[in-house]
């Protein structure tokens, strides 16, 4: 008997609460069942109680502070940085002319591969760490801020200017919000971005952050606490995507 | 053709205190050129005309007849190639808030209700918030959106959408209202109501308004005097006096008076519009 649009809802409602427990159970099987190295393969059951024992030893907390300190402050320089010069190049030729060659050059150069020269910079200080995240961040809000001031409608700046607005204030009253969308969209991606580089400068040589210490327990042969700092990794990463997903509805209140 | 001519009033000496007959536009000899692909091309040819204050003046011509152009040059998004504007004896160099303007499209920002969009204008002349916003909410009342204050653009239809636009234009009180075919997107229902509002903000306001159309009908209706104008290179070919009594509503629309009027200006255009097409053809 074909079934109904109700019923047929209720079946994917019901693999989808499934999924996840099926893949733990699955991995759990198969990692006890000698086919594979339990040593280099551990079931979730190991990768729990590696991450309980990091989050009891209070080592947990002491890297995710350290990671998020890290990202956050790369996050908002770059940002700000990106959407600055991004304003200005989008809306002023001359300085389109002046940065958009340099930008240009340096944005497709993968930041990872700046790691080796940053350290030689900053050592392996914060300022270096940061610095990376940084240069991911930059060039992406960067240029969506710059695209997004170029398709801003010049009949919303007539407008204003019919109305009395001032040339310099354009920017702040008209440009910037005008852009602010496309603004947004850069700031999302840029999210993603930060944590990709997040991960080459913590590999690159650290003290403390969750990066750092999956590459510790590599050293250690500590599987569980390898897979358990990646489960961190992603909850992170995870949360701050749909944390800055909720905050960008707010950035765009009027839509 | 016209009873002033331009150089009866020296620019310099002209004051805003004039008399009720004073001209508040004075276009001289304007001419606009464009650079195109393919040359030179002249939009609007040696046109001169100039409108008293509170007056409702009608540019009426077909598309590409360099109409909106002209309305660019008194707006002062335009510099003409050869020419003169000038507003109350002052050339026009740039926009400004003394020349109100209503576009084809609304153009409200979308991040602002209604109630800021309109404040908008004050705000930006220096007024505080409190009084941009009464002055904001008294049109609101005016244009009858009083529930949609709050509201954000997007969320009205096309018709109040340009209510607000043309609101946020006479929040500043400018003395001239410049008008580009504001009513060319909205359906032929919600376009006459929109008249008779017009036209009873303009009473109530004493703009003087310059009014861009395609329209014959729309053009008779609002106007004192209908500019037709010619295919290009634009020029103005003909000006008729529209003397039907105001307070005019939409009634008038059948009479055998309008229908004489616009049968004129109907023969006119007529034959322009056909030069006009065969041009474009041939381009």
């Amino acid at each position: 008997m074909p079934m109904t649009e109700e019923q047929r809802a209720r079946l994917y409602t019901l693999v989808a609460i499934l999924s996840l427990p099926t893949f733990f159970v699955l991995w759990e099987i198969v990692s006890r069942s000698h086919i594979v190295n339990i040593v280099l393969f551990p079931p979730p059951t190991v990768v729990a109680v590696a991450l309980w024992e990091w989050i009891k030893s209070g080592q947990f907390a002491s890297d995710l502070l350290a990671s998020a300190t890290r990202v956050t402050a790369g996050f908002v320089l770059g940002a700000a940085a990106g959407i600055f010069f991004g304003i200005l190049t989008g809306q002023f030729p001359l300085f389109a002319s002046l940065f958009g060659p340099i930008f240009h050059i340096l944005r497709p150069i993968p930041p990872i591969a700046f790691v080796p020269i940053v350290i030689l910079w900053f050592g392996l200080s914060e300022a270096g760490k940061v610095f990376l995240v940084f240069w991911g961040v930059f060039f992406t809000v960067w240029l969506s801020t710059h695209l997004g001031v170029q398709k801003v409608d010049r009949g919303l700046i007539r407008a204003a200017q019919t109305l009395g607005t001032p040339q310099h204030r354009l920017l702040s009253e008209i440009i910037f919000f005008g852009a602010l969308p496309y603004i947004v969209v850069g700031l999302r991606t840029a999210v993603s971005i930060s944590f990709y580089t997040l991960v080459a400068a913590e590999l690159a040589g650290a003290f403390a952050g969750i990066v750092y210490r999956i590459e510790i327990a590599q050293q250690n042969m500590q599987t569980g606490q390898v897979m358990g700092g990646l489960v961190a990794l992603g909850l992170l990463s995870f949360l701050a995507d749909r944390g800055f997903a909720a905050i960008s509805q707010r950035m765009v209140w009027w839509r | 053709m016209m009873t002033l001519h331009p150089d009866e009033f020296t620019g310099e000496t002209f004051s805003a205190t004039a008399a009720q007959d004073a001209v508040e536009i004075d276009v001289a000899n304007v001419s606009i050129v464009f650079d195109t692909r393919n040359g030179q091309v002249v939009a609007v040819d040696r046109v001169s005309f100039d409108v008293k204050r509170g007056e409702f003046v009608c540019l009426l011509g077909p598309s590409g007849c360099g109409k909106s152009t002209l309305l660019n040059a008194i707006a002062g998004f335009e510099r003409p190639f050869e020419g003169q504007v000038r507003v109350l004896g002052k050339a026009v160099t740039a926009p400004g808030p003394d020349r109100g303007m209503v576009f084809q499209q609304p153009l409200l920002f979308p991040w602002k209700s209604v109630r800021s969009n309109i404040a908008h204008g004050p705000i930006m002349l220096g007024k505080s918030r409190a009084e941009a916003a009464s002055i904001a909410d008294g049109l609101i009342d005016m244009i009858g959106l009083t529930r949609f204050a709050d509201a954000y653009p997007h969320t009205l239809s096309g018709g109040m959408q340009q209510r607000v636009s043309i609101a946020r234009a006479l929040a500043n009180r400018p003395g001239i209202l410049l008008m580009d075919e504001p009513f060319g997107a909205l359906d032929a229902q919600t376009r006459v109501i929109m008249q008779e509002n017009l036209l009873r903000l303009w009473s109530e306001f004493g703009t003087t308004i310059v009014f861009v159309t395609h329209d014959i009908e729309e053009a008779i209706f609002l106007a004192d005097r209908v500019l037709i104008m010619s295919a290009s290179p634009g020029q103005i070919l003909r000006t008729v006096e529209i003397r039907l009594p105001r307070p005019r509503s939409l009634d008038l629309l059948l009479e055998p008076k309008f229908m004489l009027i616009k049968k004129e200006c109907f023969e006119l255009i007529k034959q322009e519009s056909l030069v006009a097409f065969e041009q474009m053809g041939s381009r």
